[in-house]
């Protein structure tokens, strides 16, 4: 495959190729065999599994062919399928969701996960306790976060239409959360972001745990405040922290489906539908599998380019 | 805003066998107060879970009472676990059990073994395979699920636990965590084996895996945690209960009018338990399998 993939590989190899001391040599061919037959069984589970599916739907997404197939031959189509999807306004919905719900997510299950990470940070009793606790919602499935969080949304009764309605003495709401084309996006966010800000917060409590603790006693000595200090040497000493949290949230992101599929199948008037929701309507759904192909490659490119993006900007640092 | 101490005890020593701190105090019971109020969530799913009546739990959703059961009941359970027609949890709970204990185990080894000979095997070509697999890692499982499941249909394999097992156990990021442990396996280790003759599977076996429980443990986890919340997959994958995991059960309590939440809560508490079990058990092995999954970029 493509050899630009990682710095890596080149420098991981121990170099056992050259049996350095012939001592008593084991049966050369018979361990080479053995090694075959270690190597073997997970090479051809990702080949069955990933790589042959993955190249198939290159030739998939060039022809009509359906989910179950038709007695009618598989008709070859070339770019029809893309062409499709690029004038389907329904596509540009959903590359337009998928790309808001990012951007709403990204700062609010970072800043989230930040915010809770320097607060675990500092000198406190129970520590790993409180970090358990905070990471329970990252270990939950997201149908279970489902489950509690359409009856935390409730219409019109809800713990947040209560909430709301408190503090705006009754003069908000209710909202129907879910069921409103202006709020389920956010309601969506809102509930991604509880549900995985665990990963990025022990990712942030790790980058924090890396910073000399002699930067802060030089930034106290020079008189900086606590503000100072987080904006002037926490901020920068967690770049790295950042870049990657910030991608890997991105990819997360562009994901999205379990939620959206099964609290608001992509409604109200597709301002859920999403990447990967109009991917599956349209290949499992529809049965229009070369379709769904094509919005898959579409998919892979996207995550491809912010991977590469990510390579690009970490490389740098080296 | 006690922050700023400075003046007088500069050594950490100093710090802990001084009079209790009100600022500490403050700060502990805040943090406690943002926890509770941010897990309350799955506090509230395992009360709502111990209430019969489903009219009941919506009720009690917007007020204090979400947080308390006056008369706790297991009924919600034992329905959902014996319910004769409906909806089989009980089985689909174990098919998430089978399905997560055949994936875990097969993966942790499959994927260990093939690292073991990626990081010191004598086989040529093993620097391709490494460079290809990492280059497979970053086609994400949602832009194959589909061209996949057209071909696991064609094999026959549609409905099955092995649709659920196989495709999932071999995966390029778990063989490349454990090649990045082995490779730092110190030398003269693997030489000393060599030395008695031992075949390759042997030294894997004997030498590298008990030395690797760690980075093990790490991939059964992250691998046991993706194979209970799969979703995407086994919802296309399964038609029938036979093999149908407990998450796609979840799922269908939703797209009705009106949600047996009552049976819904019950449910997800079923599946969150084994986890919150393996949770509590091992929660620092946890963190670190996350952190070290992050770490590789």
């Amino acid at each position: 495959m493509s050899s630009q993939a990682s710095p890596m590989p080149g420098s991981a190899s121990p170099g056992p190729i050259r049996a350095a001391m012939p001592r008593r040599k084991p049966p050369i061919w018979g361990g080479r065999l053995q090694e075959l037959g270690m190597l073997l069984p997970a090479c051809i589970l990702i080949a069955l599994f990933l790589l042959l599916p993955f190249l198939s739907s290159f030739e998939i997404a060039l022809t009509n062919q359906r989910l179950i197939p038709r007695p009618v031959p598989v008709r070859f189509v070339g770019l029809g399928n893309f062409q499709q999807i690029l004038t389907d306004s329904a596509f540009w919905t959903a590359l337009w969701n998928v790309t808001r719900f990012t951007v709403m997510v990204l700062p609010i299950q970072c800043g989230f996960a930040l915010a809770i990470a320097l607060l675990l940070n500092q000198k406190l009793p129970f520590r790993n306790f409180f970090r358990g606790l905070f990471f329970l919602p990252a270990i939950t499935s997201m149908v279970v976060v489902c489950v509690i969080w359409s009856t935390l949304f409730q219409y019109p009764t809800g713990p947040f239409n209560q909430i709301v309605g408190f503090l705006s003495f009754g003069l908000v709401g209710p909202i129907d959360w879910l069921g409103d084309p202006n709020w389920a996006m956010p309601s969506i966010v809102l509930l991604s972001a509880w549900q995985a800000y665990g990963f990025q917060m022990i990712v942030y409590l790790a980058g924090l745990q890396n910073i000399p603790e002699t930067l802060y006693e030089a930034a106290e000595l020079d008189g900086a405040n606590a503000w100072q200090r987080f904006w002037n040497v926490t901020m920068p000493s967690l770049r790295q922290t950042h870049i990657f949290v910030l991608i890997i949230t991105t990819i997360q992101a562009f994901k999205l489906f379990t939620q959206v599929n099964i609290l608001t199948q992509g409604g109200p008037r597709g301002t859920t539908d999403t990447l990967v929701h109009y991917m599956f309507t349209a290949g499992f759904v529809d049965q229009r599998l070369g379709l769904a192909s094509a919005v898959a490659i579409l998919l892979f490119l996207i995550v491809l380019v912010v991977s590469l993006v990510q390579r690009f900007v970490v490389r740098d640092r080296r | 805003m006690s922050t700023v101490v400075s003046t007088s005890t500069p050594s950490p020593v100093a710090k802990v066998s001084a009079k209790p701190d009100i600022g500490a105090i403050v700060k502990f019971v805040a943090v406690l107060i943002i926890a509770l109020v941010v897990i309350s969530p799955l506090f509230l799913l395992f009360v709502a879970s111990l209430k019969p009546d489903r009219f009941q739990i919506l009720a009690d959703m917007g007020s204090f009472r979400a947080f308390w059961v006056s008369e706790p009941s297991l009924q919600n359970f034992t329905d959902i676990a014996t319910f004769g027609g409906a909806l089989p949890f009980g089985r689909y709970l174990v098919n998430s059990l089978i399905i997560l204990f055949c994936t875990v185990l097969g993966g942790v080894f499959l994927n260990s073994m093939a690292a073991f000979v990626l990081a010191w095997g004598r086989l040529p070509g093993r620097a391709v395979v490494l460079t290809a697999l990492i280059g497979l890692y970053i086609v994400p499982q949602e832009s194959i699920v589909l061209p996949l499941l057209s071909l696991v249909n064609k094999a026959g394999l549609g409905d099955s636990f092995a649709a659920q097992i196989l495709p999932w156990m071999a995966s390029p990021l778990y063989i490349f965590l454990i090649y990045q442990f082995f490779i730092q396996v110190p030398r003269d280790i693997y030489d000393a084996a060599t030395v008695d003759g031992a075949s390759p599977f042997r030294i894997y076996w004997s030498v590298f895996l008990p030395l690797s429980l760690p980075v093990l443990a790490t991939v059964a986890i992250l691998l046991g945690i993706e194979t209970w919340n799969q979703y995407l997959w086994p919802l296309m994958v399964t038609q029938t209960d036979y093999a149908r995991p407990i998450s796609v059960g979840i799922a269908s309590f939703f797209g009705h009018d009106s949600v047996y939440w009552n049976s819904a809560m019950a449910a997800s508490v079923m599946m969150m338990v084994p986890v919150l079990i393996f949770y509590l058990a091992f929660q620092k092995w946890f963190v670190s399998s996350f952190i070290s999954s992050a770490v590789k970029g």
